[in-house]
């Protein structure tokens, strides 16, 4: 798979947001190709979730945004995720009153009624042990099984692209393995994939590339397999040894 | 530069604002006293009415304007004190009371119904508490209506009339005219003290307000009871004006007329509002095919208002904001300075925590901490979100109360909960968002930190004696001093919302000064920082710590910490992954996973 | 005597009920306390009346009308006093620009309608005593109200992302649920519901502007006990504050049933600013 596919899914240019006066991000670039698992890494506060919001709409920011080959700089949520640009956010924030069935199908809400069932279906069949509890309101699930729900969520659409923000937090060893697996089967099945993750080696071990963010910047970039990764990674990230080469 | 040059503009631009205030007013003073030469009765009452309503409004101005407190129906107040002040009167329900002492007692009633009303407002959300004002309106209407022996009913009471020298033609006239000036005084005086900088703080900054030592309930009360003092009387000129009431004249279109007059002056001036009563109440006399409608409009201003203006019209005519401000400014902090704010001491002091636990629903945001911040030492305190740090610093600001262990301060035990009795302990903190009053200047929202070392009471403050006047005099003295030594002096005059966020972050390190604490927390100062200015922010650090100041610092910054700290802890999951030199952390494996995520 | 204080104080408790159930709806989709809840109970009582009455518009006609008028002030309520101020939600001004949109409506109705309280029509001659209309016809409006809020809420897909917006509007918007949509439609179900409260309880109440500031704050006490957002404490308080008010106004008198419906609610409020069902506040820091 090559780094950067001749017309990439997604382009980003020069984006920078934040909190009110807080700038966070600060003229981010990066692309991603189709099909491609890109780990995004980085320490606390570096601005990774921010990241994320920012591309899907769910935050203001200046900067160009090109998803599809369609300009979508200043799109809303909705606009995005009707696009194919998909943003699982962090904290498995599932609905906690509705039942897990429920939860999907509102993923997919605006969808025709019977092709919207076909796709809940599909997308619990990812995980089957939330789908045993279709009927159960959300609050009844462990933590982890909330993420799968989330994550489940963010299939519904079938998207193109799909932002997953720390998947992993808060999980058994076990069930990360498989929340990270369903990426992988993502992959395979054509869908991209942004991964925010705080588990570095498993990351590492799914993406066919990496960004480091620090400071609100990207500090590095580079394809999984090369050498040395780990240690470049943690300069990158201590903002130490800025003379040594990033890539 | 030295001092006296880096505080002139701010003083030249302050004494050229008073004269340009006391103007207006002297001009409206002036007015009102020759009002009675044009011996036109009609205008006389107009003027009257306005008297009347803005001394029920300067009161609510502080309620409203300063405090931020929405309380919508205070025409209860006004209800209150003219049933109070005719029914003594008319002796309905006790043998018959001089006026004057009936008026008095409509203050009392107004007071003490401003205090019940208001109590809610200590605890209760926004929309809550503009209910319980409005249901209040209502419910004294029903009882003047139902309480047919004392009020009269729907048939109403007459009004009380004012024996000399105070009877009633230009002499009551004059009467409201003085009572009118006599509180325009003191609401003046509340406002430019610092109760009225905390009023504002409350307002705008409640959780820094706390942090600074300011106790709202006991500050809102007074407030409370000022402000229903000020209804009360007014209701009382109010029922003698009328002569003869009915609950038909209280209606709750007065309440937002007294609103809109607020809220159009904008929210923190006195002149605004006064102009805005004065206005409301003779526009529609002037233009009498507007008097049906004149309600509806005056909810159309208020709507427009909100949504167009909500700074009001001193917003739109504060023109010595509207000057730009230097495009490149650079913070430079004078630490040479900090030796003259604070008291550098040899004393030692030790805010130990032991064994703390602290539970948000099932999620243990802290388990078992240990920790201790020493004078003259700058403590570290880094970790991966959600790992603990700002909740161990709200910890020991007194916001959280937690489930187990010790907080001791020298050995003593410091009270969980309470943070506005942290700062009587000089323990000054900063905020992960800047925590400001937009509207105010540099200036103020740095001489809030300072509002504890105040000795002037409320009453003194309201009648601005020499004690209250010495106090804002030092005040003013140890903020510029403060602004000098983070390096803002330059801005001093300017409203705080105007800053950079890099600036903002340095005035919370100056109002956090005005303490001199003994013990300064700082929860992630470096965020959104340029690397020069983190530069800067950790010599200033590093220079409080060496006056002999306990410093806690909350960073993501690894390099920041690294380079400042004597002493770093490491939270993983609300406990303690690892406590030692910056040396042996960098070089502690764990933590560089940890913290890391690998 | 007791027949008639529960009867219609259960009446008027409905009213109060569904005036609760519109504050609860315009909550529950945009975190935002409307004063325009008493607005559309007084207007549902007087549109009743100058449909039915002076129009003579057959009654179903009327109803139907008011529901629309109804639905239509709630959107213009989202667009005009709502929609502005939810970016600086914080500074609390939909409390201002919601009371200053029901002010302009209700001194509209006062210029036009007048500020007299007027009749309002016996729409179904049956029943007789406390089995008359005006006794009944709130409680089936409630009734109606909280049967259809229920299946919506549980059967359809409109009603799950109500729900899932007035849990977690954040996660909503993610979702990429279209919110404003859902915003305005919830103003327009809740402003129905306001209008259908106000023209059930005409009868007893009549079709009077000064209802307004009544309906506004005794709507909301069962509200405020009850929790917010919370339907079920909504009907029970409503009804409770209706039934209780009525005993103090026959065994006690008019001032004691104010004062203390007042003092309750203060009190209450003081020592569970939740609400008696409702959850603690979030943190601040």
């Amino acid at each position: 798979m090559p780094t950067s596919a001749p017309e990439p899914l997604l382009t980003v240019t020069g984006l920078s947001a934040g909190y009110g006066k807080i700038g966070v991000l600060n003229g981010i670039d990066l692309t991603i190709g189709a099909g491609e698992i890109v780990a995004l890494l980085g320490p606390n506060g570096a601005g990774k979730s921010t990241l994320l919001k920012a591309i899907s709409g769910l935050l203001p920011r200046t900067g160009t945004i090109i998803f599809g080959g369609q300009d979508m700089s200043s799109a809303s949520p909705r606009e995005t995720v009707n696009a194919g640009l998909v943003h699982v956010v962090e904290g498995h924030r599932v609905f906690t009153q509705l039942s897990v069935h429920d939860n999907v199908m509102l993923a997919g809400y605006g969808m025709k009624g019977r092709e919207l069932e076909a796709r809940v279906e599909e997308a619990l069949a990812f995980f089957p042990e939330i789908a045993e509890k279709r009927n159960d309101r959300a609050i009844t699930l462990s933590g982890g099984q909330q993420q799968m729900l989330a994550v489940a969520q963010g299939l519904v659409r079938k998207p193109r692209l799909l932002m997953l923000d720390e998947p992993s937090a808060g999980l058994s060893p076990v069930l990360v393995d498989r929340v990270l697996a369903a990426a992988a089967q993502l992959r395979d099945q054509g869908t991209a994939v942004l991964l925010v993750e705080q588990l570095i080696e498993k990351a590492l071990k799914l993406a066919d590339r990496v960004y480091a963010l620090a400071r609100g910047t990207i500090v590095l970039e580079a394809r999984t397999n090369e050498d040395d990764l780990p240690n470049r990674l943690e300069h990158a990230y201590f903002g130490q040894d800025v003379s040594a080469p990033l890539a | 530069m030295t001092d006296a040059t880096a505080s002139a503009p701010a003083a030249g631009a302050s004494w050229l604002g008073k004269l340009e205030g006391k103007v207006s007013w002297i001009l409206l003073g002036v007015a009102g006293l020759l009002l009675p030469l044009l011996d036109d009765s009609y205008i006389g009452v107009i003027a009257q009415r306005a008297y009347i309503y803005w001394v029920l409004s300067a009161g609510l101005n502080l309620v409203v304007g300063y405090a931020g407190q929405i309380a919508i129906g205070w025409v209860s107040m006004l209800t209150l004190g003219a049933y109070t002040t005719a029914a003594l009167t008319a002796g309905t329900a006790t043998e018959p009371w001089h006026p004057y002492l009936a008026l008095i007692a409509g203050g009392v009633v107004g007071a003490v119904a401003g205090l019940v009303v208001g109590l809610p407002a200590l605890r209760l959300r926004t929309f809550y508490f503009a209910m319980t004002t409005l249901g209040f309106a209502t419910i004294v209407t029903q009882v003047a209506l139902a309480w047919k022996s004392v009020t009269g009913g729907g048939v109403g009471t007459p009004g009380p009339v004012f024996p000399w020298p105070f009877d009633p033609g230009w002499g009551f006239y004059y009467f409201c005219f003085i009572l009118a000036a006599l509180a325009t005084w003191m609401t003046a005086n509340i406002a430019s003290s610092r109760f009225g900088r905390a009023l504002v703080a409350i307002r705008d900054a409640e959780v820094a307000a706390e942090a600074s030592g300011i106790a709202k309930p006991k500050l809102l009360m007074a407030v409370f009871l000022f402000a229903g003092a000020l209804g009360g009387v007014a209701g009382g000129l109010f029922s003698s004006l009328q002569s003869y009431i009915t609950p038909d004249a209280f209606t709750f279109e007065i309440s937002v007329l007294f609103f809109i007059a607020i809220l159009i002056g904008g929210r923190g001036s006195i002149l605004g509002p006064a102009l805005g009563t004065i206005i409301l109440t003779a526009l529609p006399e002037f233009a009498a095919p507007l008097v049906q409608w004149s309600t509806f409009l005056y909810a159309a201003l208020l709507l427009v208002i909100v949504l167009v203006i909500p700074g009001g019209i001193a917003d739109l005519l504060d023109y010595k904001n509207r000057r730009p401000l230097e495009q490149h400014r650079e913070i430079a902090p004078r630490q040479e300075l900090l030796g003259r704010l604070l008291d550098k001491s040899d004393a030692k002091h030790t805010i130990a925590l032991k064994d703390i636990a602290l539970h948000f629903g099932g999620v243990r945001a802290i388990d078992g901490l240990d920790l201790e911040i020493r004078s003259g030492e700058v403590q570290g305190l880094i970790g991966p979100n959600g790992s603990g740090k700002t909740t161990t610093l709200n910890v020991i600001s007194g916001y959280y109360a937690p489930k187990s262990g010790t907080l001791m301060l020298d050995g003593r035990s410091l009270p969980f909960g309470q943070p506005h009795l942290r700062a009587r302990y000089r323990i000054a903190r900063t905020f992960q968002t800047p925590r400001l009053v937009g509207a105010a200047s540099v200036l103020e929202n740095v001489m809030i930190g300072g509002t504890v070392h105040g000795h002037a009471s409320f009453a003194e403050a309201t009648l601005a004696l020499p004690r209250n006047r010495r106090d804002e005099k030092l005040l003013h003295e140890a903020a510029m001093q403060a602004l000098a030594t983070v390096g803002l002096e330059n801005l001093a005059g300017v409203r705080a919302d105007r800053l950079q966020h890099s600036e903002l972050r340095f005035m919370e390190i100056a109002r956090a000064l005005m303490l001199r604490p003994a013990f300064l927390m700082l929860d992630e100062p470096a965020a959104g920082l340029s690397p020069e200015e983190i530069r800067r922010l950790g010599s200033l650090i590093k220079a409080i710590s060496r006056e002999g100041t306990g410093v806690l610092l909350v960073e993501h910054h690894a390099d920041l910490i690294f380079d400042i700290c004597d002493h770093v802890t490491v939270l993983n999951l609300g406990k303690v992954l690892a406590a030692g030199t910056p040396n042996e952390i960098r070089s502690h494996r764990e933590v560089v996973s940890a913290y890391l995520g690998a | 005597m007791f027949q008639s204080i529960i009867s219609y104080g259960l009446a008027v408790g409905a009213v109060y009920a569904l005036i609760g159930i519109t504050y609860n709806v315009m909550f529950s989709a945009s975190r935002v306390f409307s004063f325009t809840a008493g607005m559309l109970g007084m207007l549902g009582g007087v549109l009743g009346a100058l449909f039915i009455t002076e129009w003579g518009l057959p009654a179903i006609v009327g109803l139907v009308l008011v529901l629309a008028c109804g639905a239509v002030l709630g959107i213009v309520t989202e667009i005009v006093t709502v929609r502005p101020v939810l970016k600086s939600i914080d500074q609390h001004l939909y409390v201002l620009s919601t009371l200053a949109f029901a002010l302009m409506i209700q001194q509209l109705t006062a210029i036009w309608w007048g500020t007299d309280a007027r009749p309002f029509p016996r729409l179904i001659p049956v029943g007789a005593g406390w089995l008359d209309q005006q006794f009944w016809l709130p409680m089936l409006a409630c009734a109606v109200t909280i049967v259809g809020l229920e299946l919506l809420y549980r059967k359809t897909l409109i009603g799950r992302a109500f729900l899932a917006i007035a849990e977690d509007s954040y996660a909503a918007r993610a979702l990429g649920l279209p919110e404003t949509g859902l915003r305005m439609a919830s103003y327009a179900l809740a402003g129905m519901i306001g209008a259908l409260a106000g023209f059930s309880g005409a009868e007893i109440l009549l079709a009077f502007m000064g209802n307004q500031a009544i309906l506004n704050f005794y709507g909301f006490v069962p509200v405020a006990l009850g929790g917010m957002g919370s339907n079920r404490g909504a009907v029970i308080g409503g009804l409770a504050l209706g039934v209780f008010q009525q005993a103090a106004n026959f065994l006690v008198g008019g001032i004691f049933a104010a004062v203390a419906v007042f003092a309750v609610f203060i009190v209450v409020l003081l020592l569970r600013p939740e609400g008696l069902a409702g959850a603690s506040a979030a943190r601040r820091v």
